[in-house]
C-alpha cells in the first residue's frame, strides 16, 4: 500500500546494531592528534553573516515518538509524554534533555507535505520544491551559502557531514556545491596534501599561467568554474584544522552525549565558528516500517541529546542568535501501527522544529486531530516551511534567482512565513 | 503526409522573416550544408557574429575526442598538422569513423545513456555482454532504428545475446522502464504525467499509463548460467492490466481503480485479440527460455516506436546526435521534446530527422554530415563564454568523461607507448594504471543534470593530492623520458611538451616560461610538474 522505497533506505536489524555500535564507540575512532580551537574570536563572527544548521533525520523520524504525542489513542504507540519546562507542553520520554530546551525552540505540529517517498521527499525538504524534469532546483544549503557565504573563503560555504540528498547547488551552479564530510566528520580522500609547500607554491604558479594562457581568448564558464573549483581545493588545505577536533571533542563529549551524532554536531558548532554559512549534519536511519519502537528507542535519545548540547554551545558562545537550528527529515510517518509494529510514511501530518536566530522559544505552532491524522489548525507547507527559514536567516524568500530564463524565487510562489514564529 | 504539411507551412512562415530559404536539401548539396546555410541564417537574422573557423590543431583533438573517444598521440598530432592536403579534414573523418575506437565510444556514449552511472536494477553492474553487443551495432554501423528495436524487443538473454540487459534494470519497474523509453528514444519527458495531468503539455496521466501498459507485463526470468554470471532473459506475461485510481494525490487506502490498456502517445490504442476462455496465465520457469505471449504488446512496442508513424523517434535521434557533437540540441534539453519548448532551428531539425530517417538510420553517414560541416568547426575561441552556445556561433565546452580522460592521460604522457615498448602485457582495465573506482568517483558524473559542467572540488582534490602521478610515466617510451635525454634545444622540447599534450605547438610565451621553469631546478622534477600543470588544466579538462 504505500510507496515503494528503495532497499538502500530501510532498515534491516544487522544495520541497526551496526548503528548502535557507530554510536557507542563514535568517540573512540578518531584518531587525529590533540589540537588547539582554530575558531575565530566570537565577536568576530558575529559581526559576519548568520548561520543555519540542519539536523537531518534520515528515514523520516516518527512525530508520535519526538513532538506530538497521542497518548490513550490507538495511534499513541509505548511511550509516554513527559512535562517540559515549557507549561502545558509535552513531548516524547524518550527526549529528556530536549524537555528542558522546549523554551528555545519552537515547534511545527502541521507541516504538510507533498512527496510521501523517500527520494522525492528528500529533494522537496532540501529545496522546497518537488523534483522537476526541467528547473534544477537548489538545496536550501547552497542558497545559504549564496547569500551569507564569503567568497573566497577558506572553508566552503555549504558543508554535509553523513547526510543525504543530491540537489546540491541546482542552477546556482558549482560555485554553490556541497562539500561532503564522512559520518565520522573525517574529510573526504585526497583531502590533504603531500607535497612540500614551495613545491606546491611554484607547481601551482605554473599552473596559473597554462590556465591563464588558455582563457585568454575564451571567456569560457566551464573553465571559470574549473578553475575555481581548483582555488577552494587548495585553499581547504590550509583550513584543516576546524575539522581536527579530537582533542575538543574529548571536552565536549558529555555535553553532545558520546555519540558519532554528538560528534557531528560539534563539529558543526566548531565550523560555524569557523564562520561556515551552512552545516547539514545527518542521523540514519528512521524508516521504520517494522519495529518502529525500537528503532526510535536506539536513534532519539543519541540524536536529543546531541541536539540539547548543539544549543547549550552555541548559546553559551553567544552563536545561538545568529545561527538557525532547523530539525527536520523529508517525511513523517504514519498514525496507524502497521502489523509489523512499524509506521509507514506520512506526509499529511507531521512535526519538525526550528531554534535560535531570532526563533521565538518556547512555541508550539500548528495542532494535529485527536488521533494524528490530519492538521486541525495552520497547516504548513514546505513552501512555508522554508520561506520562514530564509526569513528567519534575513533574506527575502521572495528573491528571484534565474534558472535559464526563468526566474525562480528561493521560496515556492505563494509560501507564506510563518510570522508567528519569529520575534 | 500530415508531417509534410506541417514542414511547408513552418518554412512559408519563416521565409517572411528569413528570406527565402527553403530547407530542403537539394541533390546538389549535403546534409552538412544545408546545416551551414541554416545555422548561418540564424546568425543573420540574431544578429550574432560567430567565432572563427578552429584552426587545424583546435579541429584535430576535438575530432578525435568527439569520434574515438581520445586524443592522438604526439605522432599523429605532428602529422596531422604537417599534412598539405586540402582535404585532410575529411579524410581523418573517414579514418577516424573506421577506426575500432569510434565503436567503443558511441558504445560509452550509449550505455551511458542507456544505463547512467549508477543503473538503478541488480546486475545491471556486470553487463560487458550488452556492451559488447553494442559495440558491434556500432562497429557494423547497423542502423540506429534496428539496433534500438533490439534493445526494446529484448530477445535472447543477457549473456549469449545482450540487449534484455536494458529491461533487467527496471525489473519490477514498468513505470521507471516507460519514463526512460519515452525519454531516450523518444526525447520526450513523461514523469510528470505519471503522478498528475501535465498542466502545460498534450500528455495526461492516462497517456502515461497508456504507454506503460506495453511493458507491464514483462518481468525478468533467470534461464541459466554463465560462471558466475546469471543469464536473464525477458518474459512477456499473456495478461495483467494497469489498473488506475487517479492523480497521486487522491489515492485513499482499499481504491481497486480502472483497467488501462495499451494506447500509443497521443497516438491510437492498441486492440487486442481476446484471450481464450479456458485461459490460465503462464509462469515463468527458471532455466527455460520464457514462452511468447499469444499477442505481445512489447512487440506492438517496438513496431511503433521505432517506425515511422510516431512523429518523435527519428526527431529524437537526430536531435540527440546533433547535441553529441555541437553541444546543445536544436531542442533543448535534448529529451523535452514538447510543444512548450520550442527548437531553436525548426526548419533544420525536420530536415535533419527527415535525412536520417531518409538515410535508414545511418549513424555513421549523420555523424560525418555533422562534423565536416563548416558549423562543426568553428573555433571555440572568442564568442559568449557559454558552455553550449544557442546558435552554435562557437564551438561548445565539453568535459571529457571518465574514459576520455583516463584513455587521454596515457596517451599523452606516454604511459602507453611506454607500455606498448616494454613488451610486457598491459592490465586490462581501461582506466590503467589509475584506479577505475576513483576515476568513475571523481570525473564520472560531470553534469549537473541539465547537461551543464560542474566541476566539484572533490576533483581538484584528486587531481591536486590523488594518485595521477602514476601516470606521468619516466619509463623508455614515455614523454618525459623523450624530454629528459633528448638533445633537442629547449625550445623544441617545449613543443614536443606542447604537441603532447595539448596536440598543438607551444606559444613563444610558453616556451619561454616552461624553459626558464625547467632550467631552475632539477629537470625531472620540473618537467614531471609541467605536465603535472598541464594534464589538470582546463584546457586538457574539456574538449573545447
Amino acid at each position: 500500500m504505500h510507496p515503494q522505497c528503495p532497499t538502500h533506505e530501510h532498515l534491516s536489524r544487522r544495520a541497526m546494531i551496526k548503528g548502535t555500535l557507530a554510536t557507542a564507540s563514535g568517540g573512540l575512532v578518531m584518531n587525529w592528534g590533540g589540537l588547539t580551537s582554530a575558531a575565530g574570536p566570537v565577536e568576530e563572527v558575529k559581526k559576519r553573516k548568520k548561520h543555519c544548521i540542519l539536523l537531518w533525520m534520515n528515514g523520516g523520524a516518527s512525530q508520535f515518538e519526538t513532538f506530538d504525542m497521542k497518548p490513550g489513542r490507538s495511534t499513541g504507540g509505548l511511550f509516554r509524554p513527559i512535562s517540559t519546562n515549557v507549561a502545558g507542553t509535552q513531548v516524547c520520554e524518550l527526549m529528556p534533555k530536549m524537555a528542558q530546551k522546549m523554551d528555545r525552540i519552537a515547534v511545527i505540529r502541521s507541516m504538510r507535505t507533498s512527496e510521501i517517498d523517500h527520494p522525492g521527499g528528500i529533494y522537496l525538504m532540501h529545496t522546497g520544491y518537488r523534483p522537476s524534469a526541467t528547473v534544477r532546483f537548489p538545496e536550501v544549503g547552497a542558497i545559504v551559502a549564496k547569500y551569507h557565504g564569503t567568497e573566497q573563503s577558506d572553508l566552503p560555504n555549504f558543508i554535509k557531514v553523513s547526510t543525504q540528498g543530491d540537489a546540491g547547488a541546482g542552477f546556482l551552479g558549482p560555485t554553490y556545491q556541497p562539500f561532503g564530510i564522512g559520518h565520522r566528520g573525517d574529510l573526504p580522500q585526497f583531502s590533504t596534501s603531500q607535497i612540500k609547500s614551495d613545491v606546491e607554491l611554484r607547481r601551482h604558479n605554473l599552473r596559473s599561467f597554462v590556465e591563464s594562457e588558455f582563457t585568454r581568448e575564451r571567456a569560457n564558464d566551464p573553465a571559470r568554474m574549473h578553475r575555481e573549483a581548483y582555488e577552494s581545493a587548495r585553499r581547504l588545505q590550509g583550513a584543516q584544522q576546524a575539522f581536527k577536533i579530537d582533542a575538543e571533542w574529548e571536552k565536549h563529549r558529555e555535553l553532545y552525549g558520546d555519540s558519532a551524532f554528538g560528534r557531528r554536531c560539534m563539529l558543526a558548532r566548531r565550523l560555524v565558528e569557523s564562520g561556515v554559512p551552512f552545516i547539514e549534519v545527518g542521523q540514519s536511519s528512521y524508516d521504520s516500517h517494522a519495529d518502529n519502537f525500537s528503532w526510535h528507542k536506539g536513534l532519539v535519545p543519541p540524536m536529543e541529546h546531541a541536539w540539547a548540547g548543539l544549543l547549550t554551545d552555541l548559546e553559551q558562545r553567544g552563536l545561538l542568535d545568529d545561527t538557525l537550528v532547523v530539525w527536520t527529515g523529508e517525511i513523517g510517518r504514519t498514525p496507524r501501527i502497521n502489523n509489523r509494529a512499524g509506521r509507514d510514511h506520512y506526509v499529511r501530518n507531521w512535526s519538525t522544529a526550528l531554534a535560535g536566530c531570532g526563533v521565538k522559544g518556547g512555541l508550539v505552532y500548528g495542532e494535529s486531530d485527536a488521533d494524528g491524522f490530519d492538521v486541525k489548525r495552520d497547516p504548513v507547507t514546505e513552501g512555508d516551511f522554508f520561506a520562514t527559514i530564509y526569513q528567519a536567516l534575513g533574506v527575502d524568500p521572495t528573491i528571484e534567482n534565474m534558472a535559464g530564463s526563468r526566474p525562480v524565487p528561493l521560496a515556492p510562489f505563494g509560501a507564506k512565513v510563518v510570522e508567528s514564529l519569529l520575534g | 503526409m500530415k508531417r509534410y504539411e506541417t514542414i511547408l507551412r513552418v518554412c512559408a512562415t519563416t521565409a517572411i522573416f528569413v528570406g527565402s530559404f527553403n530547407a530542403e536539401a537539394t541533390a546538389a548539396e549535403g546534409l552538412r550544408d544545408v546545416i551551414d546555410r541554416e545555422v548561418e541564417a540564424a546568425w543573420q537574422r540574431e544578429k550574432i557574429t560567430p567565432s572563427p573557423p578552429a584552426d587545424d590543431a583546435e579541429f584535430l583533438r576535438r575530432v578525435y575526442l568527439d569520434l574515438a573517444g581520445a586524443v592522438p598521440d604526439y605522432d599523429e598530432t605532428v602529422a596531422f598538422l604537417a599534412d598539405k592536403d586540402p582535404a585532410k579534414r575529411a579524410k581523418l573523418i573517414d579514418r577516424l569513423l573506421d577506426d575500432p575506437r569510434y565503436a567503443q565510444h558511441q558504445a560509452d556514449v550509449w550505455d551511458l545513456l542507456l544505463f547512467t552511472r549508477s543503473p538503478p536494477g541488480y546486475d545491471t553492474d556486470k553487463r560487458e555482454h550488452f556492451q559488447t553487443w553494442l559495440r558491434k551495432q556500432f562497429a557494423e554501423n547497423v542502423p540506429y532504428d534496428q539496433w534500438a528495436g533490439a534493445i526494446l524487443r529484448a530477445d535472447g538473454n543477457t549473456v549469449d545475446d545482450g540487449p534484455p540487459m536494458f529491461y533487467v534494470q527496471y525489473k519490477s519497474k514498468p513505470e521507471d522502464a516507460t519514463e526512460a523509453i519515452t525519454q531516450i528514444f523518444l526525447g520526450v519527458q513523461l514523469q510528470c504525467a505519471r503522478c498528475h495531468d501535465h498542466p502545460y503539455e498534450p500528455w495526461k496521466q492516462v497517456d502515461f499509463y497508456g504507454m506503460a501498459a506495453f511493458v507491464s507485463r514483462l518481468d525478468v526470468v533467470t534461464v541459466g548460467k554463465a560462471g558466475q554470471m546469471n543469464k536473464y532473459a525477458i518474459g512477456e506475461r499473456p495478461s495483467g492490466d494497469i489498473l488506475f485510481t487517479g492523480p497521486a494525490k487522491d489515492q485513499q487506502p482499499g481504491m481497486k481503480g480502472e483497467p488501462i490498456g495499451p494506447k500509443f502517445l497521443l497516438g491510437d490504442a492498441v486492440k487486442e485479440p481476446p484471450l481464450p476462455k479456458d485461459f490460465k496465465e503462464v509462469k515463468f520457469t527458471p532455466n527455460q527460455p520464457p514462452p511468447a505471449p499469444p499477442f505481445s504488446r512489447k512487440n506492438e512496442l517496438v513496431t511503433w516506436v521505432t517506425g515511422d508513424s510516431n512523429p518523435y523517434f527519428a526527431r529524437a535521434a537526430a536531435n540527440r546526435v546533433w547535441a553529441q557533437y555541437l553541444g546543445r540540441g536544436i531542442v533543448h534539453p535534448i529529451d523535452n521534446m514538447s510543444p512548450s519548448n520550442k527548437p531553436t532551428h525548426p526548419e533544420l531539425l525536420d530536415v535533419l530527422a527527415r535525412e536520417l530517417a531518409g538515410h535508414d538510420y545511418d549513424l555513421k553517414w549523420y555523424i560525418r554530415e555533422l562534423v565536416n560541416s563548416r558549423t562543426y568547426q568553428r573555433s571555440s575561441r572568442g564568442g559568449s563564454g557559454a558552455e553550449l552556445p544557442q546558435w552554435f556561433e562557437s564551438a561548445r565546452t565539453r568535459p571529457l568523461s571518465a574514459e576520455e580522460l583516463a584513455e587521454s592521460w596515457r596517451t599523452v604522457t606516454g604511459y602507453a607507448a611506454a607500455e606498448k615498448l616494454s613488451g610486457k602485457k598491459p592490465e586490462t582495465s581501461r582506466f590503467r594504471p589509475l584506479e577505475g573506482g576513483y576515476v568513475l568517483r571523481f570525473f564520472g558524473k560531470p553534469y549537473n543534470g541539465v547537461g551543464d559542467f560542474q566541476g566539484g572540488l572533490h576533483e581538484h582534490l584528486y587531481l591536486n593530492n590523488g594518485p595521477l602521478g602514476t601516470v606521468i610515466s619516466s619509463a623508455k617510451g614515455s614523454l618525459q623520458d623523450a624530454l629528459l635525454t633528448g638533445s633537442e634545444s629547449s625550445d623544441a622540447k617545449v613543443d614536443r611538451l606542447y604537441l603532447s599534450l595539448l596536440n598543438r605547438p607551444a606559444t613563444e610565451s610558453e616556451r619561454e616560461k616552461i624553459a626558464a621553469y625547467v632550467a631552475g631546478g632539477k629537470p625531472d622534477e620540473r618537467w614531471r610538474e609541467a605536465i603535472w600543470a598541464i594534464i589538470t588544466s582546463s584546457e586538457f579538462r574539456f574538449n573545447h
